[in-house]
């Protein structure tokens, strides 16, 4: 079959590999009839996740048709349109049955190397190195799915792929990320990062009844999106003051809950942008929080920082003393994709949110290593690609 | 999840008297670089229990080729078992969601331990208390010994010990307690291995101390996932693992 392989820093391809085979009784065999490039599998094509190999497949955002289950799968059967969450859960574990998907304590057969720099293991995830357990992805023709009868939801009949494939990671991601901010009637809510989790978290918190949204980016493509889709008031941080702007437009109290969707490779300007970078290149410091930080200023007191960007180890210069001085509660951690799927599909059934509306271009599965690149340098306007594996491509035929 | 305590204890007082002949000396340090060499690499490409095991079995040849002085021979004829002051000594916590009287229950049928214990190839049972054990060591050698239960409370604790003559003499106790507010049961475990004794037997040991306590994190990781999920995960990506449509 075919399928994306990450050979190195920039550097991915389109590979012929042998398929997956069933090879415990609760893995499934599943046909991907659409995958996504995720903003966070740019940390890998950007090399900032370690354990990665050579030839390694990626993708953990895709959905498909199971084309054969084991002994032990009772809830799908072959032919069923299913959606996969991103993140493996064994639903027996203790974190499993608490609703914390994301920690389950079973699915990673790496946890030696998760405890060795995280202190515990989490989840393992499709295609995101060998540190979250060396499976391989979904931007493939086929992927195998452990612990499928707990991690497969049936696609609702009359649901378009496309509306539904962000169930598989970024719907849930935006939404968790919203509700970690305990979102009341009237609240303002900050956003650092306009892609799609960005995005979709502005939409989740405007559902939860937040009044004024503020989108911070610099790149217009994606604040005009927050703006004309998200009713997002926009802020480009290359041009304002972020903090001073925030605190104006909440009559100096700063947003009641911020989140960042930014992550590691945070981006800003002046010195403190300069400091993280070269740090970062350095290998002083692992990841760059510049949106972190501007959050835990702006945000009001007593008010909440909620994390969906992935953060891989040590950061800089964090305003500790701020987080003490006003109170601040701080929520962050892989999403528990399992605990959303089916109300967020309810919601995408009752037409109240439609997360296709973040898609901005379509390509086959051998295109996908120009769309690494444009997505990673951000040209043509891109914030969100999908492939079609089963599509054939144009530039070759 | 884990927590570890791995002491090595104070072996008997080394010995080092020369033993081996010339040539044989020779040969063993050309042939212990080799292993030691081997298992070096074999732990850079992350196999790293078979790589420690042999890094182990290599160092040994190795000093005895250097010194003159073979601890196997020694240790030949020599009863280990049973001693308090040497060994290897390694000690885990770990919680299972599942209640402790099943985690016993599991525990308890020894020709079960194989099956999360990697470097176990069986164990059989020989009579009430006694049971025939079978591992893997170093380079397709096989261990065997004999042990005997000396302790078995249902559903709180059981420990056993080898027998006379054992190929690597060891004991082993764990113990089930149930864990706060239906969290299924923290089970602690204690092994104690006694690896040929005196200096050679010491330094193996400080060489294969990480892995053996790597190791036996592994086993009870395994013992969790049957216990909790019913199999083992795997990401297996070799041919073996594959097919073609």
């Amino acid at each position: 079959m075919k399928a994306v392989c990450w050979h190195g820093k920039h550097d991915v391809q389109v590979d012929n590999v042998p398929d997956p085979k069933v090879l415990n009784p609760r893995d499934a065999i599943v046909k991907v009839t659409l995958s996504a490039i995720c903003g966070s599998d740019l940390h890998l094509y950007n090399g900032y996740i370690p354990t990665m190999k050579k030839g390694d497949i990626l993708g953990h955002e895709f959905i498909g048709e199971v084309v054969e289950v084991g002994s032990g799968v009772k809830n799908v059967t072959r032919g069923d349109r299913v959606v996969v969450p991103f993140p493996i859960a064994c639903g027996d574990c203790w974190y499993c049955q608490h609703e914390l998907w994301s920690l389950c304590d079973n699915s990673n057969p790496n946890a030696w190397m998760m405890e060795e720099i995280y202190g515990d293991t989490g989840a393992g995830i499709f295609g995101y190195s060998h540190l979250y357990g060396g499976y391989a992805g979904g931007q493939a023709e086929y992927v195998r799915v452990p612990f499928a009868d707990v991690g497969l939801e049936k696609i609702a009949p009359g649901l378009k792929d496309e509306q539904v494939l962000f169930l598989t990671d970024i719907f849930p991601t935006g939404y968790q990320a919203a509700e970690q901010c305990n979102i009341h009637q009237g609240d303002t809510v900050a956003v650092w990062g306009a892609g799609p989790v960005g995005l979709l978290a502005m939409k989740s918190a405007a559902h939860m009844g937040a009044a004024k949204i503020v989108a911070i980016d610099k790149n217009p493509e994606r604040l005009e999106m927050a703006f004309n889709h998200c009713q997002a008031e926009t802020l480009n941080f290359e041009e304002d003051d972020v903090v001073e702007a925030l605190h104006s437009m909440t009559g100096g109290r700063g947003p009641d809950s911020c989140i960042d969707a930014v992550g590691m490779e945070s981006e800003g300007i002046g010195m403190e942008a300069v400091y993280d970078t070269v740090k970062q290149t350095l290998r002083l410091e692992s990841d760059r929080p510049i949106a972190l930080r501007q959050a835990i200023k702006a945000c009001r007191k007593g008010g909440t920082i909620s994390i969906p960007g992935v953060y891989g180890g040590f950061v800089d210069k964090m305003p500790m003393g701020v987080v003490f001085a006003k109170g601040l509660t701080m929520k962050a951690g892989q999403t528990n994709v399992q605990k959303y799927l089916r109300p967020l599909m309810q919601m995408v059934e009752k037409n109240e949110i439609d997360p296709s509306f973040i898609i901005t271009h379509r390509m086959s599965l051998d295109e996908a290593p120009q769309g690494y690149k444009m997505f990673a340098q951000k040209q043509d306007g891109c914030v969100k690609i999908v492939l079609n594996p089963q599509a054939r491509s144009q530039a070759t035929h | 999840m884990n927590t570890t305590r791995t002491d090595i204890q104070k072996g008997r007082q080394a010995h080092t008297a020369v033993n081996v002949g010339r040539i044989e000396r020779k040969a063993s340090m050309i042939g212990g670089a080799a292993l030691a060499i081997t298992g070096l690499t074999k732990m850079k490409n992350m196999k790293f229990i078979p790589g420690v095991a042999m890094m182990a079995a290599g160092g040994m040849l190795l000093y005895r080729g250097k010194t003159g002085h073979c601890d196997m021979y020694e240790a030949m004829g020599v009863a280990t078992a049973g001693t308090e002051d040497a060994g290897l000594v390694v000690e885990k916590v770990l919680t299972i969601n599942r209640p402790p009287q099943q985690v016993y229950d599991f525990w308890h049928d020894f020709q079960n331990l194989p099956r999360f214990m990697q470097h176990l190839d069986m164990v059989q049972k020989t009579g009430n208390s006694t049971s025939h054990w079978k591992a893997k060591g170093p380079g397709d050698v096989t261990l065997e010994w004999d042990a005997e239960v000396i302790e078995d409370t249902p559903g709180e604790r059981i420990s056993w010990q080898s027998l006379e003559n054992a190929d690597i003499p060891n004991r082993g106790t764990v113990e089930f307690h149930e864990a706060p507010a239906g969290r299924g049961t923290e089970l602690s475990v204690k092994m104690q291995y006694f690896p040929v004794g005196g200096a050679v037997g010491k330094m193996a040991a400080k060489v294969a101390h990480g892995i053996n306590s790597r190791q036996v994190e592994e086993d009870l990781r395994r013992l969790k996932q049957i216990l909790e999920t019913g199999e083992t995960p795997t990401a297996c990506l070799v041919p073996e693992c594959m097919t073609t449509h």
